[in-house]
């Protein structure tokens, strides 16, 4: 692990021991209020400008460091915008705008229903599933373009908010305008954004699933039925070690996509990561039994996170059929070249 | 390792190592323009002395070991690598495959100076086969409770019993067999020990085992009274279960356990354009997504045996998935044909012929080398479940 690696690691593993308890979780669903002390913290260790370039005022980090402090923030289902926040950041930077005080949303849309280019009102706007608009400074909307992107800036005080949740219960709300204010500009690469953002989303999606085994393995081993530990038990051990797998393999191709950003590498993890989840969900919960479903345990902080994230960026259908598209073209001795040449190992 | 520790460190492939993936590229591409390795119609490692000679030749046989053994003191991620291109390519590699995989490096981790120099230059030069003499009728899953014995004699042991589901028995020259000679109050698995027998010794008879899928790569192979002299034990008389526990993280990590069927997925490949259907594309990008992990992972796993570290749990968690893999990979491609309708009317045949064979052979991949079973038991004890 690099030297800066480790830095931002221990940063906000500090940050995150010192800001968010389930208190803060609970409160950010039933509430939908933000745990501030967590996001002040972020902004002001720098965190939140991670991936802007060092000479456009922020951090530098690499794609890699920044899946890693996800890992952590998913790790310990730290509710808001964070991903969002961080890669907005670097996007207003890449489009050549102005960085932002606060915090950011994101949404990616398909089709703009030809805005021009040079609008700088967007008449009947509407995005949907927008996460905490009632609490960012500003949206930022991507738009596929022809081969490029746009960028859409609005302040999220010039929407009309419709609150919705998604299966965690933190915002994700339905904003719309008759004419809204924007700054548009252009970015180069749809795909390259929604990669960025599926694979930090992939991280956080990691993280959820790390902690949801630790804990389901501790259960495992504190919790005694018919005289004796559940994890004692064959039946418990095969499912958690069918689930130890799950983790190992995801993690394997997470870090991978991370480091080598190649976008197969990322089709690969978050159509991977999609198999995990789904078994986290099911294992973590069959070896809680009844403990695990009530929403006063932990557990469903994880598990309902798992639930939410693991379609948002590209579907798991979406980046398996992205995946295989890449491959269909080869042939019988070209498939292995293709399938090693993925770009796995630097 | 305990479960917070479950990580693994991405693997760095070096210049060399890509140098050596485009050797054995080149390699293949002769042998196949050449006629000698013509696209594979059934799954599996193959068996060709042939073969094993021309590989040898490249030096690729015992590549890790010592140059004073033959070997090229190349790394474990670059044997990796030459391994993962061999099998890509289906090329038969069976003849040499337990010797250069788990016979040599037990010999070279436990044997003596003479059995190093005798057996090791051999295997490397593509001379010998070796089998692996452990279970047996009544000991499958419960190696320890093994009855083969082998009594002190005079100059040697007197070895009896019985070994079963041994691959190319028929075929090999030598066989290391495990055999109790003693008996240790309290622990079934003291008083095992590791033996080379040279499958020419008086006493020795094999009888061959036809799979499910109609080919004889199985023997029962029978001990009646067989000596063997002194020298021919391995390691310590006593040590046989920590030496084949090690060996068995060898047999345990490799890109064998995912890419023995790869082939049935690299002809479906071949026959489907990009107009199929989206379901289609989802099962296969769901396939090669588990593929890509896989070999993610079992390249972290021969970084991991480079560094000297011994990954016995990552290892069965590679085995464990694999071969899951392979047997939804099977799944997969019939699903696929079905649904595009690939074979019908003749098309596609070797595809089709593939399709057959791998199915008949799937169910042993989640048994042989340690049933997924056990290994989840190895896997639960190491996350600390027992």
């Amino acid at each position: 692990m690099s030297e800066n690696r480790s830095f931002f690691r221990d940063t906000v593993e500090r940050i995150l021991a010192d800001t968010v308890d389930k208190a803060d979780i609970d409160a950010a669903e039933e509430k939908r209020v933000l745990p501030a002390d967590l996001h002040d913290a972020l902004i002001e260790n720098g965190i939140t400008l991670m991936l802007v370039p060092e000479d456009q005022g922020g951090i530098g980090a690499t794609l890699g460091d920044t899946a890693a402090m996800l890992r952590l923030i998913g790790d310990a289902a730290a509710p808001g915008p964070i991903l969002e926040t961080i890669l907005g950041q670097r996007l207003l930077a890449d489009a050549g705008l102005d960085l932002a005080e606060g915090l950011l949303s994101l949404v990616f849309v398909d089709d703009l229903a030809n805005l021009p280019r040079d609008a700088t009102h967007w008449q009947q706007a509407a995005a949907y599933e927008v996460p905490w608009a009632e609490a960012v400074e500003k949206i930022l909307v991507v738009a596929r373009d022809g081969d490029g992107a746009r960028l859409l800036v609005s302040q999220a005080a010039d929407w009309t908010i419709t609150p919705g949740v998604d299966a965690a219960g933190e915002p994700r709300d339905t904003l719309t305008a008759q004419s809204l204010p924007v700054t548009s500009a252009a970015l180069p690469d749809y795909d390259a954004v929604l990669g960025m953002a599926a694979i930090l989303r992939g991280a956080q999606i990691l993280g959820a699933i790390e902690w949801s085994f630790r804990r389901t393995v501790e259960h495992a081993g504190e919790r005694k039925q018919f005289g004796r530990e559940i994890g004692k038990f064959q039946a418990v051990q095969q499912m958690l070690a069918e689930l130890a797998g799950h983790v190992l393999a995801s993690s394997a191709i997470t870090e991978a996509a991370a480091e080598g950003q190649t976008s197969g590498l990322v089709a690969a993890a978050r159509s991977r990561l999609g198999d995990a989840a789904d078994a986290t969900i099911t294992i973590a919960h069959q070896v809680h039994g009844a403990i695990g479903f009530s929403l006063e345990y932990a557990l469903n902080s994880r598990t309902r996170r798992l639930m939410a994230w693991r379609d948002d960026y590209g579907s798991v259908l979406y980046w398996r059929r992205a995946l295989a598209s890449r491959f269909t073209p080869l042939n019988r001795e070209t498939f292995w070249f293709g399938v090693s040449d993925a770009g796995l190992a630097a | 390792m305990t479960a917070a520790s479950l990580h693994l460190e991405l693997p760095k492939l070096t210049p060399e190592a890509e140098a050596l993936r485009q050797d054995v590229r080149a390699f293949v591409a002769e042998e196949r323009s050449s006629g000698r390795l013509p696209p594979p119609r059934r799954v599996g490692l193959g068996f060709d002395k042939e073969m094993t000679r021309r590989i040898a030749q490249k030096g690729w046989i015992g590549l890790t070991w010592p140059k004073q053994y033959g070997g090229q003191e190349r790394s474990a991620l670059e044997r990796y690598v030459m391994n993962e291109e061999l099998l890509a390519a289906a090329v038969p590699v069976g003849a040499h495959w337990v010797a250069d995989r788990q016979s040599g490096p037990v010999l070279l981790k436990f044997g003596t100076d003479a059995q190093r120099e005798f057996y090791l230059p051999r295997i490397a030069a593509g001379e010998l086969t070796f089998s692996i003499g452990m279970s047996e009728p009544e000991s499958g899953s419960d190696l320890a409770s093994l009855k083969a014995k082998a009594e002190k004699v005079d100059g040697g042991w007197r070895l009896n019993g019985r070994k079963i589901w041994t691959t190319n028995a028929h075929h090999a020259q030598y066989i290391i067999v495990l055999a109790r000679t003693s008996t240790v109050e309290g622990s079934r698995h003291a008083g095992l020990s590791q033996l080379i027998v040279d499958m020419t010794s008086p006493g020795i008879s094999i009888s061959p085992i036809v799979s499910m899928a109609n080919e004889h790569d199985f023997n029962e192979v029978l001990f009646e009274d067989v000596f063997v002299p002194d020298d021919a034990l391995v390691g310590k008389e006593g040590n046989g279960w920590n030496q084949v526990s090690a060996e068995l993280a060898y047999e345990r990590s490799g890109p064998e356990r995912w890419l023995s069927s790869f082939r049935l997925i690299s002809e479906l490949v071949d026959v489907l354009g990009a107009d199929a259907r989206p379901s289609s594309l989802e099962e296969l990008g769901r396939l090669i997504s588990h593929l890509l992990s896989l070999r993610q992972l079992s390249m972290s796993v021969a970084s991991m045996l480079q560094q000297g570290q011994s990954p016995n749990m990552e290892a069965s968690i590679v085995k464990d998935l694999g071969t899951k893999f392979e047997q939804e990979a099977v799944r997969v491609v019939r699903n696929i044909v079905s649904a595009e309708d690939l074979t019908s009317g003749g098309r596609a045949e070797r595809l089709k012929a593939l399709l057959m064979h791998a199915q008949q052979y799937a169910p042993a991949f989640t048994i042989r080398g340690g049933t997924n079973e056990i290994l989840r038991g190895i896997i639960a004890k190491g996350i600390g479940l027992r």
